[in-house]
């Protein structure tokens, strides 16, 4: 019998959209006798935690985050909570936090972590991921008792929805006071996009052949219209249109959205390797031997300039309709 | 300031990694130190400008590893190469206890005041060994770092999350993983090349670690081809990917 511990990442005072959504896929793959608890560290307003659904034991540790760096006063309260309820298995979104936390709480326990997994269900014994630029499937095999998965972005067909819902608990142990040396956050400057494109549902990115920064904004106006976010090929960064957090490869993110339209882009292997999770794959390139038609569902052979304003008003059309 | 840097290689390009009779044949490959140890090293020969008399010592724990690695952190500039000689590595667990028990035996109880690694090595991503490392030697970190910022006592470190860029405050010691962005690699000529080849090369030799938390039971090659149907004209694109069920309204989505 399984007992998941979900880590629920706080932001602006809320639980992290991605961490309901990893808390809500736990719930749906209990089995009976399992058993689910929640664990949110930090600041969050009241009624923050109305949004999770299901059942279990919900522990709220007031002290901690975010004023301290993850890696090591929650890798010690978590830690110490995984054994003493009896843990089998620790669930996170891959957040730039969570990315820190897992592989510290793997060493502290120790436990097997399991990463990027391309199948969402829990118990599997084996978990396959991509390695070596998405060339190369691996499968890899947990070895300690207690795993701990890292979940990216997942496709759901519908929400979880139960009627029951999860107990709330202050979590009293404290840690005593903070090392001396303790990393401490001093700011936090927020983004310019309120979406991060690692939970994108529709992506929008150009590459090189978008011409100059300017031409962002044709994307940014289909952005919108779709309701997606604004990504970028490397070169696109390097050249300073775009800033790094929207770049999307092996050295920027990798990305799951259900659609990703790619515009001047010419499909470099360091780029697709971002893109593994990608449902669907749009390619606008003029060049008609460009490598990104081969891994597109759906290409036109076109310059930007030309296609990105009337593929913009005929989506506009399409809505209208609706 | 004694800084330690920990280095692997990678392929240069994932596309010469075959997958042969089910295993990883790596034959094709050539080999480049991982980039994100290149910014990682560069911060670190960077903090030794600003503060004399610090030293910067690269450690290679990965198994491929070779000479033209820790010539490579030479060239840059690093005072001395270790290779963390041991049986092949099996993941990042046993990876980061080979180097946590190579820092411990360089430095003694003292530690290092930083280590500095890359984000991620771009063969497998993990991104596991700095977390690990960390709690193996008892000490902060704080990564993927895109600026740093040292004074002599306190060091301000910036990484983007999804909230935003935060600013962090730290005192050494602290292990430090490095993103793209944090500083410019040098290049390497000729002549740094010729001089670290004189350099030594020497060898820290590392226990037997701890079984592999995970270990690698099988690969297949993956083909990343879609069949790719053709729209002549924008508004065909649109109608595609309508009648696809591909466009939908925004409002009333989470
Ligand atoms: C170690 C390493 C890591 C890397 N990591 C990444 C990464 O994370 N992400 C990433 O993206 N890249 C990465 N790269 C770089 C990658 O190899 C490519 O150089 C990069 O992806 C190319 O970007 P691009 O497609 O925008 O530009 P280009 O390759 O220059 O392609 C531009 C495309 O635009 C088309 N085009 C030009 N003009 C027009 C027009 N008017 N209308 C329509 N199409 C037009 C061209 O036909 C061409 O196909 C990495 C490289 C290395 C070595």
């Amino acid at each position: 019998m399984a007992h998941y511990l979900v880590f629920l990442e706080p932001r602006n005072g809320l639980v992290a959209g991605v961490s309901a959504d990893v808390w809500h896929r736990v719930q749906e793959q209990l089995s009976s006798g399992d058993r689910i608890t929640g664990f949110v560290a930090g600041a969050i307003s009241p009624g923050a935690l109305d949004v999770l659904q299901g059942s279990g034991t919900v522990y709220h540790a007031l002290s901690g985050s975010p004023a301290v760096s993850p890696g090591t006063v929650l890798c010690r309260m978590l830690s110490e909570f995984v054994r003493k309820e009896g843990c089998t298995a620790v669930v996170m979104a891959a957040t730039t936090a969570g990315k820190m936390l897992a592989p510290a709480l793997a060493a502290a326990l120790p436990a097997s972590l399991l990463a990027g997994c391309t199948s969402g269900s829990l118990p599997e014994k084996v978990c396959r991921r991509y390695i070596h630029s998405g060339s190369v499937l691996a499968a890899y095999r947990p070895e300690a008792a207690i795993r701990i998965f890292l979940q990216g972005r997942e496709h759901r067909s519908s929400p979880f929805r139960s009627m029951e819902r999860p107990r709330y608990v202050v979590f009293q142990e404290s840690l005593g006071p903070l090392q001396d040396a303790e990393p401490l956050i001093r700011t936090i400057s927020a983004s310019g996009s309120p979406e991060d494109i690692s939970e994108a549902g529709i992506i929008v990115a150009g590459g090189r052949g978008m011409g100059d920064a300017s031409r962002f904004s044709m994307l940014e106006e289909l952005a919108n219209l779709l309701g997606a976010c604004v990504g970028a090929s490397r070169s696109a960064v390097d050249e300073g249109w775009r800033p790094h957090s929207e770049q999307i490869g092996q050295t920027g993110k990798s990305v799951a959205p259900e659609l990703y339209i790619a515009c001047g882009i010419s499909g470099a292997v360091q780029h697709l390797a971002g893109l593994a999770s990608a449902r669907t794959i749009v390619a606008i390139n003029s060049d008609p031997y460009a490598p990104v038609f081969d891994v597109a569902d759906y290409g036109i052979v076109g310059d930007v300039r030309e296609v990105l304003p009337r593929l913009t008003d005929a989506i506009r059309d399409v809505l209208r309709k609706k | 300031m004694n800084i330690a840097v920990c280095i692997c290689q990678v392929p240069d390009s994932a596309s010469a990694v075959a997958v042969i009779d089910g295993a990883l044949d790596m034959t094709r490959v050539t080999w480049v130190m991982n980039p994100y140890d290149e910014f990682a090293l560069e911060e670190a020969l960077l903090l030794r400008k600003q503060f004399p008399g610090s030293t910067v010592s690269a450690l290679a724990a990965s198994p491929e590893s070779g000479k033209d690695l820790l010539q490579k952190a030479l060239a840059m500039g690093a005072d001395r190469a270790f290779e963390v000689r041991s049986s092949p590595l099996q993941d990042p667990f046993q990876t980061a206890w080979v180097l946590a028990e190579a820092v411990r035996n360089l430095y003694g109880k003292a530690l290092p005041d930083l280590v500095l690694c890359g984000r991620e090595s771009l063969d497998y991503q993990n991104a596991s060994v700095p977390a690990m490392l960390a709690v193996m030697l008892d000490l902060a970190f704080i990564g993927p770092v895109s600026a740093l910022g040292a004074d002599g006592e306190r060091l301000e470190l910036e990484r983007e999350t999804e909230g935003g860029t935060e600013l962090l405050v730290a005192r050494p010691p602290l292990v430090i993983s490095a993103e793209k962005g944090l500083n410019t690699p040098r290049k390497t000529g000729i002549r740094q090349v010729m001089e670290a080849r004189k350099k030594p090369l020497e060898i820290l030799q590392a226990s037997e670690p701890p079984p592999p938390l995970v270990c690698l039971e099988g690969v297949e090659p993956v083909s990343k081809k879609r069949r790719c149907r053709y729209a002549a004209t924008p508004e065909e694109l649109a109608a595609m990917l309508d009648s696809d069920g591909h466009i939908r309204q925004i409002s009333g989505e989470g």
